[in-house]
């Protein structure tokens, strides 16, 4: 049965569509690669999925559950780690988790314990009582990933869940995804890092223009271009002239 | 104050009996935004020194506290019922709205809550109630701390029926100075965008800053307390004002004095707060959260839009780099230097009291003497007191250097590092001249002006010397303070040793030479004699200023 299932979906923001007539279905324990241009729609659609934008055209369910009729069922059961890591800057990391646990309706006594065990993985216990507006991007990536992931949710959106790692932490990012997906969970991925989505996912999702043009295994894909995902990448979205452009950067810096 | 209101919003908690509100949730919401109240910098109050750790909000509130005894101690100084009823709903609605517009804004504006709890189980309605919660904790805390010292005084002076009739007309203006902050930010949403509304918020925190900067210099100076004492006239206009409405209900209560004049005022006083804040609950509130949202959404294309426009154009700060800058990277940081003393807010609030505060000396030094401002004014001309105009642009203009040293986004000097320099002086230079052509002269020009209104041409050998005396001062303490590159130091870094040695030396540099000035006041002969003394110096100073070398510089 199907985790997630999309039936055309569209969003418009003042009559222009930014998502047109999406339809897609998700199966359990698979990683999902979500790669688009910027402005592709690829936001909007994890916003939707996770129940933060309502006012959509089509059906969503998530769980078997309505996203826009039962959005804090949908809500309690995934995890979401947007893209711009939007914290209470002003609050240390384990103020903010015990926050975040307790919204998920968890015991304060079973966020302690997490939080304290995640910080220490991510190298942050030394860091837990300090107040996050001195962090670096990285740092407060972290914080963020343990936050949305502490509940133990059963589907996970990331938005470039690996934005200003250490390469540590990259890795053990890229590990735990694969063990999460060991584990039975399903992860939906969204990122611009072209050969992590490769090397992760199960299936890839191309959108651009609001439309998908693309879906399949990185095999299945290899057929509409050769090469690596950013070929197919490249030559699917039509900015197949990266050459040229390059060519006339170099130009101008020469004159 | 905070964990009492926590206790007894705790107590009331069972109370809440709606289904569609999670009380645990709203508990944990609530709890931690008071928790983030507490740590956030109150913008009226900010100063480069405040420590990260200090209970900012604590320390606010106290300083509220002790404003508002200080106005119910005017309640024993002015004798008429009425005035001084005005001013004290006058202060509480000002500076509830000044409050709420200056500090609470980064509440009310912020979309983070979007980002960060919409994504989590919990519904509309119990983030809709522990917004409105949170707010209404806030008020009170507000309320209680600036209109205590005038409750306590009303109950001292005018008895137990005044005193809760006075207490009943503040919450009511409280009421109102919400609504209208509301009504206020909901039309600079309707017509502008998010980053206009932060511009007009910085404006209004500018305002404040100055008010609480200077206000306490120039208020005492300029109420007159013997017309305080006298009747205060009203026009048929002064009835549209709310706090005239709130000053003649407690005057009917304290007189006893119910005809259709202060029946109506009664009316208007609880009527028109209860009305507005019911329209604010049931139509502003949910508009204002979903325009906040269409506005966050909406953030990318306007960013795009404001790239866009001006591109390509030679700005007023190009012209004049291009005039008085002597190299390009002396041209690059004269531009930096406009350009981020006209943006960053950091500078404006720390840097327009400044201002404000030539506006005071203008008080405190020049019109001294005399029993009235007026008597001083009319005896200006016999006096020397135009010394002091001389020196208050060099006062504004050294304020303004010290502070272009520390800046939010310091890690951006990077770039004076890579660039490939080898005298980083130039860059000094750079900034002052941009700090001498945008502050210094203009401010400079508009005091001579006043200056020469007063006294007439007899001071135009002191201005032409004071003007280069005032550059020399400014090169000899840009040559013996820390040598900082612009906006390349990170706020509150702790000073280096011998600063206050350096301060000492600073200080006595001036001294000397403001000093030298006021022994050859109005002897034009010795002022041409030193002048070129002066000019060959700055030109000295100039290059070395130029000159300083990588090894010499902060970081």
């Amino acid at each position: 049965m199907a985790v997630i299932s999309m039936e055309g979906v569209s969003k418009q923001y003042d009559g222009n569509y930014v998502l047109t007539d999406i339809s897609l279905s998700i199966e359990p324990g698979q990683i999902i690669g979500y790669i688009g241009p910027n402005g592709a729609g690829k936001s909007t659609t994890i916003k939707i999925l996770t129940g933060i934008l309502g006012d959509f055209e089509g059906r969503v369910e998530v769980m078997g559950k309505d996203v826009k009729a039962d959005a804090i069922a949908v809500k309690q059961k995934i995890g979401y780690i947007p893209e711009n890591a939007a914290l209470y800057e002003v609050l240390t990391p384990i103020e903010y988790l015990h926050f975040a646990g307790r919204l998920y309706g968890m015991l304060p006594d079973t966020i302690e314990r997490k939080s304290n065990d995640l910080l220490r993985l991510f190298e942050l216990n030394d860091k837990r009582d300090q107040r996050m507006n001195s962090f670096s991007k990285g740092m407060r990536q972290k914080v963020l990933l343990i936050s949305g992931l502490i509940h133990n949710p059963e589907i996970i959106f990331l938005d470039e869940p690996l934005s200003g790692l250490d390469a540590n932490a990259v890795i053990l990012v890229k590990e735990i995804l694969s063990q999460l997906k060991k584990a039975g969970k399903t992860i939906f991925y969204s990122s611009h890092i072209m050969d992590v989505v490769e090397k992760l996912s199960d299936r890839i999702i191309i959108i651009d223009k609001g439309r998908i043009i693309a879906d399949g295994t990185f095999e299945s894909l290899k057929t509409s271009a050769s090469g690596s995902l950013e070929n197919i990448f490249t030559s699917l979205t039509g900015n197949s002239e990266h050459t040229t452009t390059a060519g006339e950067f170099i130009e101008i810096l020469n004159n | 104050m905070e964990k009492l209101l926590l206790r007894i919003f705790r107590a009331l908690l069972p109370f809440i009996r709606s289904k569609e509100i999670d009380r645990e949730k709203l508990l944990v919401i609530v709890e931690t935004k008071l928790m983030m109240d507490n740590r956030r910098v109150n913008m009226s109050w900010r100063s480069s020194q405040q420590k990260e750790n200090a209970n900012h909000m604590q320390r606010v509130l106290i300083l509220y506290a002790i404003f508002g005894a200080l106005m119910g101690a005017m309640l024993f100084v002015v004798d008429q019922f009425f005035t001084v009823m005005l001013i004290m709903h006058t202060y509480v609605l000002f500076m509830m709205a000044m409050t709420l517009i200056t500090d609470f804004s980064s509440v009310l504006l912020d979309t983070t809550d979007n980002q960060i709890i919409l994504p989590k189980p919990v519904n509309a309605k119990t983030v809709f109630t522990a917004r409105m919660v949170h707010i209404f904790i806030y008020l009170f805390q507000f309320t209680i701390t600036i209109s205590a010292g005038i409750w306590v005084a009303t109950f001292i002076k005018f008895g137990i029926l005044t005193g809760i009739t006075v207490i009943i007309t503040t919450f009511m203006a409280v009421l109102l100075a919400v609504f209208v902050t509301y009504f206020l930010y909901l039309a600079m949403l309707r017509f502008t965008s998010e980053q206009k509304i932060k511009e007009i918020i910085t404006w209004f925190q500018i305002l404040m800053t100055v008010i609480f900067t200077v206000g306490y210099q120039l208020f005492p100076r300029l109420i007159n307390f013997t017309n305080l004492n006298e009747e205060v006239t009203l026009h048929w206009y002064s009835y549209l004002l709310p706090p005239v409405w709130m000053s003649l209900t407690a005057e009917a209560v304290n007189n006893l004095q119910f005809d259709s004049i202060h029946l109506l005022m009664i009316l208007l006083t609880i009527a028109v707060p209860l009305f507005s804040f019911w329209v604010l609950n049931k139509y502003l509130a949910p508009g204002f959260t979903r325009k906040l949202a269409a506005l966050q959404n909406n953030n990318s294309n306007s960013k795009q839009k404001a790239l866009h426009s001006g591109r390509s154009k030679t700005t007023f700060a190009q012209s004049l780099a291009g005039i008085f800058a002597r190299s390009n990277y002396e041209n690059a940081a004269f531009q930096l230097t406009w350009n981020i003393t006209s943006r960053d807010r950091n500078f404006k609030m720390q840097f327009y009291p400044a201002i404000a505060y030539v506006g005071v000396m203008f008080f405190v030094f020049v019109l001294r003497g005399g029993s009235s401002i007026s008597e001083n004014w009319n005896e200006l001309p016999a006096t020397s007191n135009f010394l002091w105009l001389i020196y208050m642009p060099l006062f504004l203009t050294s304020s303004a250097y010290s502070l272009i040293s520390y800046n939010e986004h310091y890690n951006a000097s990077w770039i004076y590092h890579s660039a490939p320099l080898s005298s980083p002086g130039a860059l000094i230079m750079g900034g002052l001249k941009a700090l001498l052509l945008k502050f210094f002269l203009p401010v400079f020009l508009l005091l001579f002006g006043l200056a020469f209104w007063v006294w007439g041409t007899p001071i135009i050998d002191d201005f032409l010397f004071g003007f280069f005396n005032n550059i020399f001062i400014l090169f000899v303490l840009a040559s013996l303070s820390q040598h900082i590159l612009p906006f390349s130091m990170q706020p509150n870094t702790k000073q280096q040793a011998g600063k206050v040695a350096k301060a000492l030396l600073q200080f006595f540099v001036i001294g000397i030479l403001v000093g030298l000035h006021y022994l050859l006041i109005q002897r034009a002969m010795y002022l041409y004699i030193i002048a070129p003394v002066l000019i060959i110096s700055i030109f000295f100073l100039y290059r070395f200023i130029s000159n300083i070398s990588w090894i010499k510089i902060s970081v």
